[in-house]
């Protein structure tokens, strides 16, 4: 049991509406969960509390244990858009974390060697971040969080910037290097395809408050094809789910107007 | 191809001021020799002006001025960057200040630097500390400014980064806010410089004793509008020149470090 949601709301304050209500989930050490919902559901907001730049109105979050009160290299974020600094090269934003942390010189240029390989940009260690393109962005981001050895990774919506290929190519790399690393990853997606590829277990957040609508373990062998009949019988399974959803939304929508 | 652009620029430009200096002179040969509308000491030309400035440069008049007038601000500005900093991270930092002091620097810094020529007599005296007084107080609120600004629109996306690999308050300042601000806070400078520029001309003009200001109003005193407008020119000149080299170079070189120009 690494990461535990214990009833988690969150109301923002000068709109009455919810953006989440009692979500409760358990993610165990190493599981690959994805969070799907139609947009505007709140999942954004829900890995914001976990990461602690947002508090939730109630309910309780742990970490092995560890009630989570605050932002930290425990739970590394990874965002949409890549967030490097513009006034440093691909190395030094790899070690930027590390630094932060005070790790030695040389642990740091071990790990950034090692995880710059690994996500394939060694050749690219003195680019700077304008001279890369936006798939080595999201890779150098990916590797800076890597670095950290932080138990969970949280990622929000990391391809969805991204052209389909890179997108596809990234999403093996980074089925790779979970296989490899063993981390705790929470990945939110609007894409049902990226979900079912990604996740041990898919999570759907229903919308206006958004709650837990479902939970869907994925048993299909990996690496997963996308174009096999299991993959897309799962894939419509949750599309469908989704769908309801996003259509219930929208009649209230249109019953209000 | 875009080499021989600029050149055609340039090019350009040269002759527009080429041609307006011309326009110029036969404005004033037309005005004052054929059809007699003005006194020929009443309108500055072209040559004349010519004239003023190497009599200036022979005398060394123009050299000690300009560098008495160089040096003042460059004391008065780098007091200014020093205390406005200062000011700066306080009214960035705190919301308390932001709310209530920014207001009133951006207040002080509406007030024409000229205005504070008459309390720094009061306080110093035709005294050089005068006219830095003058200098520092018509700029510091607008480094000031020009540093909050900076900081206030790092993106929030840099800070949450930091903030989730574990940066501390400190680390967070300086490792990911200064740097950020850095560009914001150069183009703010430059604006920042025009001002200092500026206050140490009404500083001069009212209290000097040597210095572009006063060689100006030494210009008036004894009716030689040449010599005035000659002033006029170096004063322009200056300021531009301590622009370009210093100011919009270090901008232009940090911009493109990054990629954004």
């Amino acid at each position: 049991m690494a990461l535990e949601i214990r009833h988690i709301s969150r109301t923002f304050t000068g709109s009455r509406s919810e953006t989440l209500r009692d979500i409760s989930l358990t993610i165990e050490d190493g599981e690959f969960i994805c969070i799907v919902g139609p947009s505007g559901c709140g999942k954004s907001t829900l890995l914001n509390i976990i990461a602690g730049l947002d508090t939730a109105s109630d309910g309780e979050l742990f970490l092995n244990g560890n009630p989570i009160t605050g932002p930290g290299s425990d739970r590394v974020v990874m965002f949409q858009e890549h967030a490097l600094y513009p006034w440093l090269n691909v190395m030094d934003n790899v070690k930027f974390g590390m630094k932060l942390a005070g790790l030695p010189k040389e642990e740091q240029a071990a790990r950034a060697e090692h995880y710059l390989k690994m996500v394939q940009l060694w050749d690219f260690r003195h680019y700077k971040i304008h001279e890369i393109s936006g798939g080595m962005k999201q890779r150098t981001a990916l590797a800076r969080a890597l670095c950290l050895d932080s138990p969970v990774l949280l990622m929000d919506e990391p391809f969805s910037a991204l052209d389909k290929q890179t997108t596809n190519k990234l999403r093996s790399d980074l089925e790779h290097i979970w296989e490899e690393t063993r981390k705790t990853i929470l990945f939110v997606t609007h894409s049902v395809e990226e979900a079912v590829f990604l996740a041990d277990r898919i999570v759907v957040l229903s919308d206006n408050p958004g709650c837990v609508r479902d939970v869907f373990p994925v048993d299909l062998p990996r690496p997963r094809q996308i174009d096999s009949e299991d993959f897309l019988k799962v894939r419509h399974q949750i599309l469908s789910c989704v769908e309801r959803e996003v259509q219930k939304f929208a009649k209230e929508e249109y019953d209000r107007g | 191809m875009q080499k021989k652009n600029t050149i055609a620029a340039k090019l350009n430009n040269l002759l527009f001021y080429i041609a307006l200096i011309l326009i110029w002179q036969g404005v004033y040969y037309w005005g004052t020799a054929i059809a007699g509308l003005w006194k020929p000491y009443a309108l500055p030309n072209p040559l004349g002006v010519v004239e003023s400035l190497k009599k200036l440069a022979v005398t060394g008049v123009l050299f000690q001025a300009t560098a008495y007038s160089l040096r003042r601000a460059l004391i008065g500005f780098l007091l200014s960057i020093l205390i406005g900093t200062v000011l700066g991270l306080v009214i960035a930092a705190s919301d308390y200040f932001n709310r209530n002091l920014k207001p009133l620097l951006t207040g002080i810094q509406s007030l024409p630097s000229v205005c504070w020529v008459p309390f720094a007599i009061l306080w110093f005296g035709l005294d050089e500390s005068a006219i830095l007084f003058v200098v520092v107080i018509g700029s510091t609120f607008s480094v000031s400014l020009a540093i909050e600004n900076a900081i206030r629109t790092v993106p929030p996306l840099y800070i949450k980064a930091a903030r989730t690999m574990g940066a501390s308050h400190l680390q967070l300042y300086r490792d990911v806010i200064f740097p950020a601000a850095l560009p914001g806070f150069l183009a703010g400078l430059k604006q920042s410089w025009s001002f200092a520029w500026r206050a140490l001309m009404s500083g001069e003009v009212m209290s000097a004793y040597v210095g572009l200001g006063y060689t100006l109003m030494a210009g008036r005193d004894i009716a030689d509008i040449n010599q005035v407008t000659a002033v006029m020119l170096i004063i322009i000149l200056v300021g531009i020149l301590i622009d370009r080299l210093v100011f919009s170079n270090l901008e232009h070189r940090i911009l493109k470090q990054r990629g954004l120009v």
